[in-house]
C-alpha cells in the first residue's frame, strides 16, 4: 500500500519537474540559437576551426601536463561587448620537469625523420579520438601512440595562435 | 543650412525599411522641418508608392547622375506636405547605374536646402548598400525581433562600424508583437537590444493599419488614432533631439486599453 502511494507521489512530482524542465519557450531557443550564430559570425570561426584548435591545444598542453583529453572544453564566449576563448583542462597531474626535457630531446632527435610522416598520423589521431569509446580496450596502446605524435606536432614558439589563444579576441 | 544625412538600412528584406522611411519623413515635414527622401533601390523602387507619388515621377536619381536634368528639377513634391520630396530611384536601371561618389555629390547637394535627407537604402550588403551609406553620416538599422532580421542587422552594424563617415547609428525594432513577447514566443525588445548592443530609436508594433496605409499611399502618421503611426511621430521626435519615452506596447494593446478607446471613440461622436 505505501508503495503505491509513494509510486502516486514520484509520478506527481515527477510529471511538475518535468513539464518544468522542458518549459524552454520557443523565445529562448531563439536567443540561445542566435547567440551561438554571432558569435561565429563575428569571429568567423567555424565550428572546424574550434575543433582544430581544440586538438593543437592538447598537444601543446600535454607536452607539460597529463589531463583528461575528452574533457577538455574550449568555447567561445560573450561577455558584454568582448568575445573571449574559454578553455577549461581538467588537469590529473603535472609532469616533471625531467619529464619534460627528455621528451624534448627525443622530439628533436625524431623531428627530422618524422616530419613527413605527421600528416598522416595527424588524421590517425582525429579518428582514434571519434571512435575512441568504441575501442577502449585499445586505449592504452593508442595513448602512447598519442603522445609520440604530440611531440612531434607540439608548437613551442611562444607566438603564434595555437600557443596564445587570447590573441584570437575580437568582436 | 547644413542638414543630416540619415541612412535607413537592415541587410535583410522585407523587415520595413521602405515604410519606416516614408513615416519618419513624413513625420519630420510634419514637424515643420525641411526633408527630402532618396530612393537608391535602383531597380525595384517603392517609396514612390508608399507616399502615393508614383504617378508624379518624371525624372530619376539616374537621370540626374547622367545629366539629363538638374537635381531640383527630379525633387518630386509630396501631395500634402510641400516641406516633403522624394528623389526617386530608376525602374528600368541596376545598382551600378549610380556610383559612390555620385551619391555622395547628391548628398552634399542637397544639404545645402533640406534639414534632413534621408536614404532608403536596398537589402543586402552589396554595392547598393556601399551606394546609400556613401553620403550618409548616421544610420537607422531597422530590425524585426526575427532570428534572420537580428542576424543580418548585426551583420550591417559591423559594416556601418568600419565606414569612417557614419558617425552614429541606431537601432529601430519594427513588427513588435507584445503579446506574443508576453507569451514568451518572441524576442523581448530587450533581448534583441542586448544581442546587437546597440542604441535604441524606435519600437514599432506590427499595426494592420500599415497595410491599408499602403494601399492607400498614405503613411500611417497621419492617422493620428494609430499606435504604429505614435511610436514613428517618437521616432522623427527623437532624431530632432527631443527625450521622448518609448510607448508601453504591452498597455496599448491590451484589451482594456482597446476598450476605453472603443469608448472614448463613442464620446467623441457624439459631441
Amino acid at each position: 500500500m505505501k508503495d503505491i502511494f509513494a509510486e502516486f507521489y514520484n509520478k506527481v512530482i515527477g510529471f511538475f519537474r518535468r513539464t518544468e524542465a522542458q518549459e524552454e519557450s520557443s523565445k529562448d531557443v531563439a536567443r540561445n540559437r542566435l547567440r551561438v550564430v554571432l558569435m561565429q559570425d563575428r569571429t568567423n570561426l567555424t565550428p572546424e576551426l574550434m575543433e582544430k584548435m581544440r586538438k593543437e591545444l592538447i598537444e601543446l598542453l600535454s607536452k607539460y601536463v597529463e589531463m583528461d583529453k575528452e574533457a577538455l572544453e574550449l568555447n567561445l564566449e560573450q561577455e558584454g561587448d568582448q568575445m573571449a576563448l574559454m578553455l577549461s583542462i581538467p588537469v590529473l597531474r603535472a609532469k616533471e620537469e625531467s619529464e619534460i626535457a627528455a621528451e624534448e630531446e627525443d622530439k628533436e632527435a625524431s623531428s627530422a625523420e618524422t616530419d613527413e610522416a605527421e600528416n598522416e598520423s595527424d588524421n590517425d589521431e582525429e579518428d582514434s579520438e571519434e571512435n575512441s569509446d568504441a575501442r577502449e580496450e585499445t586505449d592504452s596502446d593508442d595513448d602512447s601512440d598519442d603522445e609520440d605524435e604530440f611531440e612531434n606536432d607540439a608548437c613551442d614558439c611562444g607566438k603564434c595562435e595555437k600557443c596564445n589563444p587570447t590573441n584570437k579576441k575580437n568582436k | 543650412m547644413s542638414g543630416r544625412v540619415i541612412v535607413i538600412t537592415s541587410g535583410k528584406g522585407g523587415v520595413g525599411k521602405t515604410t519606416t522611411n516614408a513615416n519618419i519623413g513624413t513625420a519630420l515635414a510634419r514637424a515643420g522641418k525641411k526633408v527630402v527622401m532618396i530612393d537608391t533601390d535602383l531597380g525595384l523602387r517603392n517609396l514612390d508608392l508608399l507616399l502615393g507619388l508614383e504617378n508624379r515621377i518624371v525624372y530619376t536619381i539616374v537621370d540626374v547622375v547622367e545629366g539629363r536634368c538638374k537635381l531640383k528639377q527630379a525633387l518630386v513634391k509630396d501631395k500634402k506636405n510641400p516641406n516633403l520630396c522624394l528623389l526617386a530611384a530608376a525602374q528600368t536601371r541596376d545598382k551600378t547605374a549610380v556610383t559612390e561618389e555620385q551619391l555622395k555629390d547628391i548628398c552634399e547637394e542637397l544639404k545645402k536646402d533640406y534639414d534632413f535627407i534621408l536614404v532608403d537604402c536596398p537589402a543586402g550588403i552589396e554595392q547598393g548598400f556601399q551606394n546609400a551609406v556613401a553620403g550618409a553620416s548616421e544610420a537607422i538599422v531597422v530590425t524585426t525581433p526575427e532570428m534572420s532580421a537580428v542576424r543580418d542587422a548585426d551583420r550591417i552594424i559591423g559594416l556601418l562600424e568600419a565606414r569612417e563617415e557614419i558617425k552614429s547609428y541606431k537601432l529601430l525594432l519594427n513588427r513588435v508583437r507584445p503579446n506574443l513577447i508576453k507569451s514568451n514566443d518572441m524576442m523581448s525588445v530587450d533581448d534583441v537590444v542586448e544581442i546587437l548592443s546597440a542604441d535604441l530609436i524606435g519600437i514599432i508594433p506590427e499595426d494592420t493599419g500599415i497595410i491599408t496605409s499602403t494601399n492607400k499611399g498614405e503613411p500611417i502618421v497621419n492617422d493620428e488614432k494609430s499606435l504604429a503611426g505614435k511610436a514613428y511621430n517618437n521616432v522623427a521626435r527623437r532624431i530632432m533631439g527631443e527625450d521622448v519615452p518609448f510607448l508601453n506596447l504591452e498597455e496599448e494593446t491590451s484589451v482594456m486599453a482597446k476598450v476605453k478607446k472603443f469608448f472614448s471613440g463613442l464620446v467623441g461622436k457624439e459631441k
